[in-house]
């Protein structure tokens, strides 16, 4: 410890003035709320605990039937299904997208008075309270158990989240443009229009697309009511243990998300930053500038 | 026709190849493009789910008739609903902490900016959205089917589902954090895992908690529906009185995921309010 | 003190730093650094200053000849070696580099990371020794009492000054100083190269200061090494620098700018 501490008057003079640990009760008081919280669901719930531990083994066996190979027969059903089910997400987003941008403008705070914008706010939070499935299985009665019923409860689900974003995205737009625009002696909806959508379009879109990705995530599971799409392929040969269908249609579904998810985000990366980040390219330049650097340097 | 450029002595500057009006932008065609394709896609979409909105109006009625008994639920199917109510929240609660636990050593090894390795982070990556990119209900099934119906399946769907999520959004996070403390620790010697876990993990604490409620949002909303497969919650309940079209008794239980996910919500953004610095 | 004068010695054999790029950041450097010494190196931006310093704990890997530290080599040096040599040396820099969002005890443990069981970091539980060394750093610098302070709370003199507590708590050979006061007001950095001064005289640590004001090189280091373009084109004691030196440095005129007291003083 030599070497840092020097006279020992410095030492005994500095030593009273150190201050003493914080005690942070907060922090300490939600962390043990917290850790009360947890214990008591893992505790209340009824469950043999025990049976997690055969899992891995069961699962590995599964994963082997599911993969080991999988059914490639099945391909050409399993691909249908799921273009439906992306059709089903697609028309829902779009619907959705229809119906909540002039709603979320018109429950944005600043451009409409309180009594209009709550009871809009409201309803959005409903509706995105309400999962999908739920909305879908009372959707049932009124147009059947088809892929139409899962495009539209898709599409009512989606109001809701897209509506919350919107007014968000609306309200957190620079206050200078509309400043300028009401000055200018524009009316509410040209306000609307010139000075608030230009400089909230970017995220707009952004989250537009976002959406998608979810709502195809949505529709392969709307399936299982009977809903259409992948979804009741899935649930059917799962229930049945079929698991080499199984497998394929798992491979399918992945496969067709993460391309979709890829796609998405090099399109939301694209409008927010203005510039194209397609995955290999830098790679690439890096590459081919190192061979440039090796070949001048011999 | 009022002009804005006058003659006399303005004329020259005017007419000065400086003040010449540029030409429009060629790229006019792309916005039309886009549209063009979205409504094409549209169109596609709409025939392949088979649109009939002939049908709204067929069965209208019996929107009416849903939405009307919707709104009188039959409150004195709550008792028997508690036990599932309960367990929706208890999985939700062990989903999303052992999830989020797992997803931050994780989360760390997904950044560019916490992970120098080439190879593991690829990896990592790789798998989460593999693992992003499976429906919740599909893990539900499988595992229901795996270790048995009930609670237990819910949790294990639970936990890879906001794995993944939460991972994804950790390390996004942590791309965008300032370094400056991380490059401090590495020159003075410490191991990339030191200085992640004394001058990165407090830079992303608020993001971390913040993004832990999110998804213990989604977690519940998730929760009151993979009993639809039998993984245990209010699904169980709903998939039991779906069939008879009973709605009084659906209206309860929607009633209940209302109630539960607003709260929720309500409580969500006051303590994020409170984090976010 | 020092267990031995030579564990931290400083040489540059022919060292050549070449980027990426293919631009030269050194160029055959030589030099000896004698443990103790105090260090400033001046030179035009780009010239390599910040390269020289940065070469010494491995920050910038060299691409030519060969550069030891007490009995280390740093050529190729990777992996555990390099964290021991980084261990021993410690830097501060321009951005202060603090940890924002936890405490200045805590950055200033970080600088006892080096010798952390990997059990301890992941607990957080730091040996008393540790926390005592830390606070002694702090008592050092005369800032103890901001300890559980927030880092983002401090001034960037006061940071500057944390910074430097944690690499006296890392009980470092050598400390290296990168463009240290260049985001401080005059009198602040009078303060930090004080400090500086201080623990050089009073430890013996050698301090390696990158400085672009030629005023205070000159006041405050003992020896002073000017570049240019990569080489080292003066090498000697601050106080035969003279104007004609700096200019022969620079190979220009000097101007306002490379002096700090003589910026005007802004009345707000």
């Amino acid at each position: 410890m030599s070497g840092v501490a020097v006279g020992s008057q410095v030492a005994a003079g500095a030593a009273s003035a150190r201050p003493k640990k914080p005690l942070r009760l907060v922090r300490a008081v939600i962390a043990i709320v917290v850790i009360a919280v947890v214990a008591a669901s893992a505790l209340g719930l009824d469950i043999s605990w025990s049976s997690l531990l055969t899992a891995p083994k069961a699962l590995a066996h599964i994963a082997h039937l599911m993969f080991g190979p999988p059914n490639w027969s099945k391909l050409p059903d399993a691909l249908s299904a799921t273009m439906l089910s992306v059709a089903m997400a697609w028309f829902g987003t779009v619907i959705g997208i229809v119906i909540s941008l002039p709603l979320s403008l018109l429950a944005t705070r600043g451009l409409v008075p309180a009594v209009v914008a709550w009871p809009i706010r409201a309803v959005f939070a409903v509706l995105r309270a309400v999962p999908e499935v739920v909305i879908a299985v009372l959707m049932l009665s009124v147009t059947g158990l088809t892929a139409f019923t899962g495009a539209l409860a898709i599409a009512i689900g989606s109001i809701g989240t897209l509506g919350k974003w919107g007014y968000e995205a609306f309200e957190s737009v620079d206050r200078g443009a509309i400043e300028a625009a009401t000055a200018a002696g524009a009316s509410r909806s040209q306000v609307m229009r010139w000075g608030v959508w230009p400089a909230a379009q970017p995220e707009v879109l952004a989250f537009w697309l976002y959406r998608f990705e979810i709502s195809v995530r949505a529709s392969a599971i709307l399936g299982l009511i009977g809903a259409g799409g992948i979804g009741k392929m899935l649930v059917d040969n799962t229930q049945f243990r079929v698991w080499d269908t199984v497998g394929i249609l798992l491979i399918v579904v992945v496969v067709v998300t993460m391309i979709i998810d890829q796609v998405s985000g090099m399109l939301r990366a694209r409008i927010i930053t203005g510039r194209w980040q397609l995955p290999l390219v830098g790679w690439v330049r890096r590459r081919s500038a190192a061979r440039l650097r090796d070949a001048s340097a011999r | 026709m009022t002009t804005l450029t006058a003659g006399g002595a303005d004329a020259g500057r005017a007419g000065s190849a400086l003040n010449r009006r540029p030409a429009r932008p060629r790229t006019w065609w792309k916005p039309v493009l886009v549209l063009a394709i979205v409504v094409g896609a549209t169109a596609w979409a709409s025939a392949a789910v088979g649109t009939d909105p002939s049908a709204l109006w067929r069965n209208g009625h019996n929107a009416v008739n849903t939405l009307t008994q919707l709104f009188q639920p039959d409150y004195s199917f709550f008792p028997q609903t508690l036990d599932a109510l309960g367990e929706t929240v208890q999985m939700a609660v062990i989903g999303t902490a052992i999830g989020v636990a797992i997803s931050l050593p994780l989360s760390f090894l997904a950044s560019r900016a916490t992970n120098p390795e080439r190879i593991s982070y690829r990896v990592v990556r790789f798998v989460m959205n593999v693992v992003r990119a499976v429906p919740d209900l599909l893990y539900a099934s499988i595992f229901v089917t795996v270790i048995g119906t009930g609670a237990l399946s819910g949790i294990v769907a639970l936990v890879l589902f906001n794995l993944g999520i939460m991972v994804k959004l950790i390390s996004e996070a942590l791309d965008g954090i300032d370094r400056g403390g991380q490059q401090a620790a590495l020159a003075s010697g410490s191991t990339w895992f030191g200085a992640n876990r004394v001058a990165v993990l407090p830079e992303i604490s608020p993001a971390f908690l913040s993004q832990t409620i999110y998804v213990l949002e989604l977690n519940i909303r998730a929760s009151t529906v993979i009993g639809l497969v039998g993984a245990g919650g209010l699904g169980m309940l709903i998939d039991k009185v779906r069939t008879f079209y009973e709605y009084h008794y659906l209206a309860l239980i929607i009633f209940e995921i209302l109630v539960l996910v607003l709260a929720l919500d309500l409580l969500s953004s006051y303590v994020r309010s409170k984090v976010v610095r | 003190m020092n267990e031995r004068p030579d564990a931290a010695r400083i040489r540059f054999d022919n060292a050549s730093v070449t980027y990426p790029g293919g631009q030269a950041g050194l160029k055959n450097v030589n030099l000896a650094i004698e443990p103790g010494e105090f260090v400033a190196v001046v030179g035009l931006s780009g010239a390599g200053k910040s390269t020289l310093v940065r070469t010494i704990n491995g920050l910038v890997p060299i691409s030519g000849g060969e550069i030891t530290v007490g009995e280390h080599r740093l050529r190729g040096l990777s992996g555990k070696r390099l964290r021991a040599l980084r261990g021993e040396v410690g830097m501060i820099f321009q951005g202060f580099n603090l940890a924002k969002r936890t405490t200045v005890l805590n950055n200033v443990l970080m600088g006892r990371l080096h010798a952390s069981p990997t059990w301890r970091t992941l607990i957080g539980a730091w040996r008393a020794d540790d926390v005592e060394l830390a606070m002694q750093a702090l008592e050092r610098v005369e800032i103890v009492q901001k300890a559980y302070v927030s880092a983002s709370d401090l001034s960037g003199g006061q940071q500057q000054r944390v910074a430097i507590a944690r690499t006296l708590a890392q009980k470092p050979k050598i400390i290296l100083a990168d463009e240290p006061v260049a985001s401080l007001d005059p009198p602040t950095s009078h303060v930090v190269m004080r400090d500086l001064q201080r623990i050089n005289q009073e430890l013996g640590i050698t301090v390696i200061v990158n400085l672009h004001f030629l005023d205070l090189a000159r006041r405050y280091g003992t020896r002073l090494i000017g570049l240019r373009a990569g080489e080292v084109v003066y090498d000697g004691t601050a106080a035969d620098a003279d104007e004609s030196v700096f200019e022969a440095i620079y190979g220009r005129s000097l101007t306002a700018d490379d002096v700090l007291d003589a910026r005007p003083v802004e009345l707000s």
